[in-house]
């Protein structure tokens, strides 16, 4: 099939039954933007589940450090001889999960499934840009998750140096056995990961630009595709750094270079001295990249419960241009605070101060995130399904998580708390939990779009109360453990006495994560078993908006029967006043609409009167309280 | 026949949940009396574990049956939309509480109700408070609003949504009054940050604390309060510190397993690494910093509670100050820690005039220097 076909617009082919269609054609090697989509999800939810598994395994070892589990020595044979996990394998357990979470799941299986399956559709394109690049990003993902995979099973184990590979732990194969062929495997995976993110990015980026159907202003594109596309920018700018840091160390691990190693011993480092390099250049490098990789996964996560909430709430959201406003904050601000990872590395305390300056001002358009979903919530209608219950639960992660992170961008405060739990008790509430829980939001909403059918809702419902509980049980105590000064990656605890005190804490973890993982294996069957034996779904199951569900449910490659629709108005025109449905599709024609958003200052339907204006006496305080909790 | 396979899954798990329990009382019929309740313990876990599963799978059977009734009925039976409405609020005043018991019973645990052991450490724990009250407060209010939100909104047929989509002085609120409130947290921030990284006393005893997998040593500068010059190339099984003795300032520095520090007096710690990095974290002394190969870093704090002031205070004989390991550094990071001991200046001298220097003069040295320290106390303050 030609690209040009598919791209033409004005003149439809009806002929896309014609296309010879194979199975490798559709299913594996497709350049359709939906079976691509589908296939990052199922990869992504695949690593996802090991990843997981793996965070079990560890959780066990430390909630019973002295226990023995013979299970480990069946699995894990060699690193868990006589039921223990070796401490080397510990190590690596967290650096692979760590380095399957934020890389392989929460930036892959997220944006890459969502940026995929949303962009063309969303926008009114027939699909993207370069059909090509886009199954080339998805098959160089599939080959890194296979290699970082592969190291599992390499002699010396994965690589161990935690999920940011400091060097020289991550340099010195003495230092550490998974700094061996692991860490090799580690790094190539990583740069075939890099060029699998960049083909994707800039493939969103082109067709987010170039292909918006007519109408659609970029004010009048849905809040997911304004996340994409900072998203993406985001990745375009930052993870070419990554490559050259990793690519350096490529260059000290086997050709003897000392870009990162300074005062090593020439025993220690493959009997070559290696002087005149910097170990924190690698991690300036690292963090430039994986400061703004947060909002890599953060803003999709982000756009994609915005969007859920307006639907759901049957509201428009409030404060749209807020919101991209804030999105472009947080995407420009995510650049110049990298040195926040770094503040204890005896970097200048004059740069300490600038990166904690920008690091705090970060919280600002946070903020502003946060207030506008409680204000769509306001007088909302609010249909509780699945996906709007996990965008709550994303907003109350990314509120409690958010509110830790003023603690550790505060240079002073992070002394004592740098490398503690509460940053592991910060980070997975703020990034893991919050984007985990819009990526499952994501995954309810637009499943009838991926799959034609609908998934169970009871499910999703019990699935939704056990995650977040369990999600809250794991990571709420962790910040007293930090707070107390338990270090982070340590083995097990039983070398100090003084956090003897959190043995029953760390138990208590341990099973709220066993429920957490369990819950996640019912959703794990509804959504194959939704996959084929789902109810069917209806073309507009929400009756949200936006385009994607001005397609048929039976997917067909260039998205639209007919000609593309043309787009009238933004996509939030729920519950608009003087009309029957509570929702106006995009795609509504509405002539004397100009912009809806230079005209939609407040114009309050039932009671124009009661809206609180600031100037007037009786908003005061109180009055004020009464109305945002409802009662007035 | 549908019946007939939900009635045969229920009497299947009734039959599981028999046989895993009489295992328990099997084992614990057979293993003899001080086994029995540790094998009881681990057992009960997983019959524990199994019943959640279980459970979970019931309940997910009970909504299956109570919407297929509702598919023959033609209404819903279930209202998710309800029921996620008033969990919203269980989970709200019971997330509350929890958070509140969390504060209360946890945050004893926390180094913040230790007495304050360095000089800084009360500023640091000020900001740390202060902090914590505003976060503390956002997070009940925001979350407060939102799952009473959920719960007030809920989906009501015979109701419309309010279409109101933009305020701009509400919003223009709530974008100053966070920034407002974090221009203070900054500004103080600022004031701590920069006072806990700056050295305020020039003559602040020099002591290097030298990290290496998986253990930690300190070098104390000796009489001359000058550390003496390292060479890498030189670090061994001899010489692991890599100090060459015959340089100037080396001959009288002292290297320990232990960190001995004397109390009220500035403590300039000079941080080395021999092979990756690692990190020191005095977590007593709200102090830390990388201890990073080929690259010198430092921090400086003065202790204010000796070792045995603070058992006293704490009513616990065995409580020791600690120098950790905190920043991944191989198999056994986990272990990696020193002992510090925070003494009056005279048991200090005294302990360091028994640890041998690096040659025999710089021993004499330090001898000599401690005893006119004692005679006279202003040449050590």
């Amino acid at each position: 099939m030609s690209a040009a076909a598919i791209h033409s617009d004005d003149q439809h082919h009806g002929d896309h039954g014609h296309h010879k269609e194979t199975f490798i054609s559709k299913y594996i090697f497709s350049m359709d933007h939906k079976m691509i989509s589908k296939q990052f999800l199922i990869t992504g939810i695949i690593m996802g589940t090991i990843g997981m598994l793996m965070s079990l395994i560890f959780r066990l070892q430390l909630a019973y450090p002295e226990t023995s589990f013979p299970i480990f020595e069946t699995i894990l044979g060699e690193w868990g001889k006589g039921g223990k996990i070796d401490p080397n394998f510990y190590l690596a357990l967290i650096t692979i999960h760590g380095t399957i979470m934020v890389f392989f799941v929460l930036t892959a299986g997220l944006s890459g499934t969502f940026s995929n399956l949303l962009i063309p559709l969303q926008v009114g394109a027939r699909d993207m840009a370069s059909p090509f690049l886009n199954m080339l990003s998805y098959w160089f993902f599939f080959t890194s998750s296979v290699l970082m995979l592969s190291s599992l099973f390499v002699q010396g184990g994965p690589a161990s140096a935690g999920w940011t590979i400091y060097p020289p732990l991550s340099a010195l194969p003495k230092a550490i056995p998974g700094s061996g062929t692991g860490m090799t495997l580690w790094l190539v995976s990583m740069i075939v990961f890099i060029v699998s993110s960049l083909l994707g990015s800039i493939n969103y980026v082109a067709t987010v630009i170039n292909m918006r159907t007519k109408g659609m202003k970029m004010t009048r594109m849905p809040l997911t595709i304004w996340a994409f596309l900072f998203t993406a920018i985001l990745g375009i700018l930052s993870f070419p750094v990554l490559f050259g840091g990793s690519l350096l160390l490529v260059f000290d691990r086997s050709f003897g270079t000392s870009f990162y190693l300074n005062e090593i011993p020439a025993d220690l480092a493959g009997g070559i001295e290696r002087v005149g390099g910097s170990p924190i250049l690698f991690q300036h490098l690292f963090w430039f990249l994986g400061h703004p990789e947060v909002y890599i996964i953060l803003l999709p996560a982000l756009g994609l419960t915005s969007e859920v909430i307006a639907t759901n709430a049957r509201k428009p959201i409030f404060g749209y241009r807020a919101m991209i406003g804030s999105i472009m904050a947080i995407a420009l601000l995510s650049f110049i605070v990298w040195g926040h990872h770094m503040f204890i590395t005896g970097m200048n305390p004059f740069l300490g101060s600038v990166f904690m300056l920008g690091t705090l001002i970060i919280a600002v358009p946070s903020a502003v995130k946060t207030f506008n979903y409680l204000g769509t919530l306001w007088k909302g209608n609010l249909r509780l399904n699945p996906q709007m219950m996990f965008a709550i639960g994303l907003v109350s992660f990314f509120i409690s998580g958010g509110l830790t992170g003023i603690f550790l961008g505060n240079a002073a405060l992070d002394i004592n708390l740098h490398d503690t739990y509460f940053v592991v008790a910060h980070f997975h509430l703020v990034m893991g939990s919050a984007a985990i829980f819009g990526m499952i939001c994501g995954i309810y909403h637009w499943f009838p779009k991926m799959f034609g059918r609908m998934m169970n809702e009871s499910l999703g419902q019990i699935h939704f109360w056990l995650t977040i509980v369990s999600a809250y049980c794991v990571f709420f105590p962790m910040h007293f453990m930090g707070l107390a000064g338990v270090p982070r990656r340590y083995y097990a605890f039983t070398a100090y006495d003084q956090f003897n005190v959190f043995v029953d804490m760390n138990k208590f973890i341990t099973y709220a994560a066993f429920v957490g993982g369990i819950a996640q294996f019912i959703f794990l069957f509804n959504f194959f078993y939704s996959m084929f034996k789902g109810k069917k779904a209806v073309q507009n199951p929400w009756e949200s908006n936006t385009m994607e569900w001005t397609t048929p449910v039976e997917h067909l490659h260039g998205n639209w029967p007919g000609e593309i629709p043309h787009v009238y108005r933004w996509p939030y025109d729920y519950s608009v006043p003087g009309h029957d449905k509570d929702f106006i599709p995009q795609i509504t024609p509405d002539y004397g609409q100009t912009d809806p958003l230079t005209e939609a200052k407040v114009v309050p339907a039932e009671d124009r009167k009661k809206i609180p204006t600031l100037e007037k006496e009786e908003a005061v305080l109180f009055s004020l309280a009464k109305r945002w909790l409802g009662f007035a | 026949m549908k019946h007939l396979k939900i009635k045969a899954s229920f009497v299947l798990m009734i039959a599981m949940i028999l046989f895993s329990s009489s295992s328990v009382f099997a084992q614990d019929m057979t293993t003899d009396a001080a086994e029995a309740a540790k094998s009881t313990a681990s057992n009960i876990n997983w019959l524990i574990a199994g019943i959640a599963i279980l459970l979970v799978f019931i309940i997910g059977m009970i909504f299956d049956i109570l919407s297929k009734v509702g598919d023959v009925q033609k209404k819903q039976v279930i209202n998710w939309g309800k029921i996620n409405a008033y969990l919203a609020l269980v989970f709200l005043i019971v997330g509350m509480s929890a958070f509140a018991w969390e504060m209360t019973v946890h945050g004893k645990l926390t180094l913040f109700t230790l007495p304050s052991a360095s000089a800084h450490s009360e500023e640091y724990d000020n900001m740390f408070m202060i902090t914590l009250w505003l976060t503390g407060i956002v997070f009940v209010i925001t979350h407060i609003l939102l799952f009473w939100y959920t719960y007030k909104y809920k989906e009501d047929k015979k109701r419309k949504a309010l279409f109101y989509p933009d305020n701009h002085k509400l919003e223009l609120l709530w974008t100053i009054v966070p920034a407002f409130v974090l221009t203070i947290l900054v500004v103080r921030g600022l004031i701590v940050w920069s006072d806990m990284t700056t050295s305020k006393d020039k003559d602040a005893m020099n002591i290097e604390v030298f990290g290496y997998q998986f253990a930690w040593n300190a070098r104390y500068s000796g009489a001359d309060n000058k550390l003496g010059k390292y060479d890498f190339r030189q670090m061994g099984i001899v010489n692991a510190l890599g100090v060459d003795s015959t340089k100037e300032f080396a001959g009288d520095d002292v290297i320990t397993t232990e960190l001995h520090i004397p109390v009220n007096k500035a403590i300039y710690l000079h941080f080395r690494a021999k092979d990756v990095i690692h990190s020191a974290y005095l977590p007593h002394f709200r102090a830390q910093m990388n201890v990073v190969p080929g690259l010198p870093t430092k921090f400086d704090f003065t202790p204010t509670l000796t070792t045995n002031e603070m058992r006293v205070k704490l009513e616990n004989p065995n409580f020791d100050y600690i120098l950790l390991c905190n920043k991944i550094c191989g198999s056994a990071h986990y272990r990696m820690k020193m002992k510090v001991i925070v003494d009056t200046q005279a048991d200090f001298d005294k302990w360091l005039k028994e640890q041998p220097a690096l040659t025999a003069k710089g021993t004499e040295t330090n001898s000599l220097h401690s005893f006119l320290s004692k005679e006279n106390p202003i040449a050590s303050n």
